[in-house]
C-alpha cells in the first residue's frame, strides 16, 4: 500500500481517505487526505456546493472517486461493489419507504443481515427506542412530523450497528427548534452507541456543538484548509467566529471563482 | 339543512334530477317513433326482467367476463414481466415502449379482422382481439410506473444492501402498484368495450353476441336492455373490485 499521511503509531485508522479527488465538468475535489479514528465525531465543512456531499458519497461508496482511494478499516471501498463493512447512511432527505410502517422500514434494512423477523422486529423497536420514537412502530411515514421521520432514518442507520455512520446535512430540512434538539439526540446516540461518524453540515455552529474533530473544506475544487480538533480547550465562541470568519472567505472566494474557461 | 346538502351530493342528486328529465324526454320520443326506432324506458325494464328470470342475462355475461377474463389476464400478466423486464434492463424498457407506442396505434378493428383470418369463426376472436388491445394500456401504466420509482430510494436500498429481489419487491413493486391498478382500470373498461365487439362475429355467446342477435330479429328493445347490462357490469366491477383496490394499496397516504 503507498505511504498515506502518516498516522502516528498504535490503532489503524477507521476511516482513511487517501487523495482523493472528483472531476465532473469541472474538478469539484481537488484532493482531499484524511484519516478518522475509531469513535470519532468528524463534522465536514465548508460552503455550499464546494464538494462535501461528494465527498461523502465517495466516502460511502455511493459514487466513484475520479482519483485517490478510500478505505474503512484497511478495506478498499469502490463504488458499486458492496463493502464487507457495514456503512449506515443518513440522507439530507428520510428516504423512508412511505408504504411501509416506521418498525418496517428499520426492520427491512436488517434483512441482508441474516437475522430472522423477530430478532429484526425486537431490534427495529430497540433503535426506536433509542430515537425517541417509542409508540411510533405503527405509523406510515406520513403520519408523523419531518423531524421524527429523520429519527427514524436514524434508527435504520444505526440498527445495522455500522462501521462507519454517514449523515449528509441531515436536519437541513428541520425548523430551528427540531435541529437544535436532533443536535443534542444525535450528541447523546454517539455517546451511547461510539459510533464513528462522518457528518456533513454548513452549520458552523451545528458542527462546532456536536463534532470533535471539524474539517473545513475549501470553495471549490475542495480541499482540506483546516482541521480543528474540537476538544473543548478552546472557547467555543471564539472557535466559531474564527470558522465563521474562515468560511465566508471560501463561500466569497466560490462565488467570485466562476468555473474558469480553459487550463 | 348541511346534512340534508351531503346527501344530495352523495346520491349525485343534480344528476338524477337530469337523468329524470332524460327518461321523460325518452318517453315521449318512444311514443313518437315507435318500438322499433326507440322502445320505451318501461320496455327495456321488462326486458331487463325476463332476461334475468329466465337465466339468459347470466349465461351471456360469464360468456363475455370469461373471454375478458383470459384476454385481459394475458395482458396484464405480459404487462408485469414487461415491468420486470424494465427494471432490470434500461435497453428492454426501450425496447418495450416503442412496441407499445406501434400497438397503441393500431385499431380494434385490424386485430379483429386479423383474429378471423387467424382463428376463424371461434371463441380466440374476442380473445386475441381483447389482449391485443388491453395490453398496451396495461403495460405503458406499469413502465411508466417502473421507471417513475424514486431513484433516491433505489439508492437507499443499495447502501443498505438490499438484494435484487428484495429491492424489487419492498420498492419496485410498491411504487409501481398505483400505475398497474390505474391502468387495469382503463384497461378492463376497454376489454369489456372491445370483446363486445369482437363478439358480433364468430360466437353464439356473449353480450355482443346477445345484442346483434337482437337487432338481426328487430328486437330492439333487447339491444336496449344488453346495453343496459354492459354498462352495469362496467359500473360494478370499477366501483366494487377497482376502487376497493386503490384504496387498499393507497391506505398509507
Amino acid at each position: 500500500m503507498a505511504a498515506g499521511p502518516a498516522t502516528p503509531a498504535a490503532a489503524p485508522p477507521k476511516l482513511r481517505v487517501d487523495e482523493v479527488g472528483k472531476d465532473y465538468a469541472i474538478p469539484v475535489i481537488a484532493r482531499v487526505s484524511l484519516t478518522v479514528a475509531a469513535g470519532d465525531f468528524v463534522c465536514l465543512l465548508g460552503p455550499n456546493g464546494c464538494g462535501k456531499t461528494t465527498l461523502l458519497r465517495i466516502i460511502g461508496g455511493l459514487e466513484p472517486a475520479t482519483r485517490g482511494a478510500v478505505a474503512l478499516d484497511g478495506e478498499p471501498i469502490v463504488a458499486g461493489r458492496a463493502p464487507r463493512h457495514r456503512v449506515g447512511v443518513v440522507f439530507q432527505e428520510d428516504r423512508l419507504l412511505p408504504w411501509k410502517t416506521l418498525e418496517d422500514n428499520v426492520a427491512l434494512v436488517l434483512q441482508p443481515l441474516g437475522l430472522d423477523a423477530a430478532a429484526r422486529r425486537e431490534t427495529a423497536r430497540r433503535y426506536l427506542r433509542l430515537v425517541g420514537l417509542d409508540g411510533f412502530e405503527g405509523y406510515f411515514p406520513a403520519r408523523v412530523s419531518g423531524g421524527m421521520r429523520q429519527r427514524a432514518a436514524i434508527a435504520r442507520a444505526l440498527c445495522i450497528e455500522p462501521d462507519l455512520l454517514l449523515m449528509d446535512e441531515p436536519f437541513g430540512a428541520l425548523d430551528a427548534q427540531n435541529r437544535r434538539i436532533m443536535q443534542r439526540e444525535v450528541r447523546r446516540i454517539w455517546r451511547e452507541t461510539g459510533r464513528t461518524i462522518v457528518f456533513v453540515t454548513h452549520a458552523i455552529e451545528e458542527a462546532v456543538e456536536i463534532g470533535t474533530r471539524l474539517v473545513m473544506l475549501t470553495a471549490r475544487p475542495a480541499q482540506i484548509r483546516e482541521l480543528v480538533e474540537n476538544d473543548g480547550r478552546r472557547p467555543r465562541a471564539a472557535l466559531v467566529d474564527d470558522l465563521n470568519a474562515m468560511i465566508m472567505e471560501e463561500v466569497e472566494r466560490q462565488q467570485g471563482a466562476a468555473p474558469s474557461a480553459g487550463a | 339543512m348541511v346534512s340534508g346538502r351531503r346527501w344530495a351530493e352523495r346520491l349525485h342528486l343534480p344528476t338524477l334530477v337530469v337523468a329524470a328529465a332524460l327518461l321523460v324526454a325518452w318517453s315521449l320520443l318512444a311514443r313518437r317513433y315507435g318500438a322499433y326506432l326507440l322502445p320505451s324506458p318501461l320496455a327495456v325494464l321488462a326486458g331487463l326482467g325476463e332476461i334475468v328470470t329466465s337465466g339468459e342475462v347470466w349465461q351471456h355475461a360469464r360468456a363475455s367476463l370469461l373471454r375478458i377474463a383470459v384476454g385481459f389476464g394475458v395482458a396484464v400478466a405480459l404487462a408485469l414481466l414487461a415491468g420486470l423486464a424494465a427494471f432490470l434492463s434500461r435497453a428492454a424498457r426501450q425496447v418495450a415502449q416503442d412496441f407499445l407506442a406501434v400497438l397503441n396505434s393500431t385499431s380494434v378493428f385490424v386485430w379483429i379482422v386479423i383474429s378471423i383470418i387467424w382463428f376463424g369463426l371461434s371463441e380466440w376472436g374476442p380473445i386475441f382481439t381483447t389482449f391485443m388491445i388491453t395490453l398496451p394500456v396495461v403495460a405503458a401504466n406499469v413502465l411508466e410506473g417502473v421507471s417513475a420509482v424514486d431513484r433516491r430510494l433505489l439508492e437507499m436500498g443499495d447502501t443498505y444492501r438490499l438484494s435484487g429481489p428484495l429491492r424489487f419487491r419492498a420498492i419496485v413493486v410498491p411504487s409501481t402498484l398505483p400505475y398497474l391498478v390505474a391502468g387495469m382500470r382503463v384497461g378492463f373498461g376497454l376489454a369489456l368495450k372491445v370483446s363486445v365487439v369482437a363478439e358480433i362475429f364468430g360466437v353464439t355467446s356473449g353480450i355482443g353476441y346477445a345484442m346483434n342477435y337482437s337487432r338481426e330479429i328487430l328486437a330492439t328493445r333487447m339491444v336496449f336492455v344488453w346495453a343496459l347490462v354492459m354498462i352495469a357490469i362496467m359500473v360494478a366491477v370499477d366501483a366494487l373490485l377497482f376502487g376497493t383496490l386503490a384504496r387498499r394499496i393507497e391506505r398509507w397516504r
